[in-house]
């Protein structure tokens, strides 16, 4: 379900809002940021003003935008109502966003602990994973007391706080995940299936209002954060080697066979070759 | 018939040292892989971006914007060389390798990988050459692929996915290049491996890979 909202951008916007409509020149990725935004005000659509330029128009709750590759620099943020003209009287911020090159970040419109829209930058861990796991990040950025997070009935995270993060690598495969208030293992968000997917991050966000009953999980996947396999061992008999002993395939493999007959238990007594040398 | 075989690997290796390697035949043993066109990134053309431009918005919600779960394939045949093999989902051995099942004539799907369903990347299928239990598998027959040969793979929604060999490569597993082999990125095609070529007796181990690139038919 990918819907795009433009970019309002004047001929005359250039500088940093150039680079986020994507006219500055390719970067390797190790020059750029990578920022992405999530909405997680519940009730109100917003625009997301960039260095006083409208960047995201009508955001909805539960959306996320980007991720947008951005030379390194501070970015300053404002979030308006969507009907406002102008970064001028924002609901949230203005907020300072530094961002390193080379690093990977989510900034979230939210409620705070009280219930009072803010914003957090968060950095998102893109280190490499072990080939075979995945790594689970869980955001409380929900107007909410401390929460645990239980993977599978059991609590996987303890008394996390709002606007704080918990990283977790897994071996990759689907959990049951449900949000808990601390020290309890009755649910107020969930249970849900979260795929916890094999090289990538899967950021899994509580957001919305205890008291207004519309928590919510979001979730955020990054990937290409894999390991491969180092070899594929495929064979262990010999039977087709290049290198048998005057082509006489039959002969080599009879004398390898006798020799694992002194190897191997006479169980073994379905190997054909085995039963050939035996006559 | 393993004469005629070794003859013809060491007069393709002399092919291939005589012609520099700059038109490689689509059968080639040697040490280097040589990477298939298909793995070669696909130029980009940078599009003119618009002075209005649009940053992707999607839903966060759970059911909308979780990593997909792969199209696993389930069959393989190439029934030019009379395979015909179940095609099991597996992940890694407790060394790092890719898992195998014991039995050769049933391949493995790296299931962490690209599905033959995904948009992008080698989907690896691969199965043991041979077994002291259960004998030559299948897969030995792969070595000798001529470059066309066609491979149906049939994924779990019923589909078959046909393919066509582009080359087949024996090369020692030391040189293998298995963040090629594995790659997740590029055009969306078929990787198969199994062992081959000479075998170390003490080892109980075959010392190289071979490894088969194909493409999508269109």
């Amino acid at each position: 379900m990918h819907k795009s909202l433009k970019i309002g951008m004047t001929a005359g916007a250039l500088g940093a809002l150039v680079a986020l409509g994507g006219l500055a020149p390719a970067q390797a990725a190790e020059d750029v940021a990578k920022l992405s935004v999530l909405h997680g005000v519940p009730g109100l659509t917003v625009d997301v003003y960039v260095n006083d330029k409208l960047t995201l128009d009508d955001f909805k709750p539960g959306d996320l935008a980007g991720p947008l590759d951005l030379p390194a620099g501070t970015y300053k943020v404002a979030i308006t109502a969507s009907d406002a003209a102008d970064a001028s009287a924002p609901a949230i911020g203005p907020v300072d966003l530094p961002l390193e090159a080379g690093k990977n970040y989510t900034a979230a419109a939210h409620l705070d602990e009280a219930g009072k829209p803010t914003a957090t930058l968060f950095t998102n861990d893109i280190s490499q994973l072990a080939a075979g796991d995945g790594r689970l990040t869980v955001r409380h950025v929900a107007a909410a007391p401390a929460v645990d997070v239980l993977a599978n009935g059991a609590a996987a995270i303890t008394a996390l706080v709002n606007p704080k993060e918990s990283v977790l690598t897994l071996p990759a495969g689907t959990i049951s995940a449900a949000v808990a208030a601390t020290g309890t293992t009755d649910p107020v968000i969930g249970p849900a299936d979260v795929n916890v997917a094999e090289g990538t991050n899967t950021i899994v966000y509580a957001w919305g209002s205890l008291t207004d009953k519309n928590l919510a999980l979001a979730v955020q996947t990054i990937d290409g954060l894999h390991s491969n396999p180092d070899s594929i061992p495929a064979g262990e008999a010999g039977l087709v080697a290049t290198n048998q002993a005057d082509g006489s395939t039959g002969l080599m493999v009879g004398g390898f066979a006798a020799v694992l007959m002194g190897l191997i238990a006479a169980g073994v007594v379905g190997v054909r070759r085995l039963s050939a040398v035996r006559r | 018939m393993r004469a005629t075989v070794g003859t013809f690997t060491a007069l393709a290796v002399a092919l291939v040292l005589l012609t520099g390697c700059t038109t490689a035949p689509s059968t080639t043993s040697s040490t280097a892989y040589v990477p298939p066109t298909s793995a070669a990134p696909a130029p980009k053309p940078e599009p003119a971006p618009a002075p209005e431009d649009l940053v992707p918005t999607v839903s966060s919600a759970l059911d909308q914007n979780q990593a997909p779960r792969a199209l696993a394939p389930q069959r393989i045949r190439v029934e030019s060389l009379a395979i015909d093999m179940a095609i099991e989902p597996v992940g890694l051995a407790a060394d790092g390798a890719m898992e195998l099942p014991r039995d050769p004539s049933v391949a493995a799907w790296y299931r962490f990988g690209p599905s033959p369903a995904s948009a992008a990347g080698a989907t690896v299928v691969a199965a043991h050459v041979d077994s002291l239990v259960y004998d030559i598998g299948p897969f030995a027959e792969l070595a000798s692929a001529a470059a066309g040969t066609e491979i149906v793979v049939t994924t779990e929604d019923g589909q078959e996915r046909r393919y066509a060999v582009e080359s087949v490569q024996t090369v020692t597993k030391a040189d293998v290049p298995w963040d090629s082999i594995f790659d997740r990125a590029g055009p969306g095609r078929l990787t198969l491996v199994t062992c081959g070529g000479e075998f170390d007796y003490d080892a109980r181990s075959y010392l190289s890979n071979v490894i088969v690139s194909a493409n999508p038919i269109a």
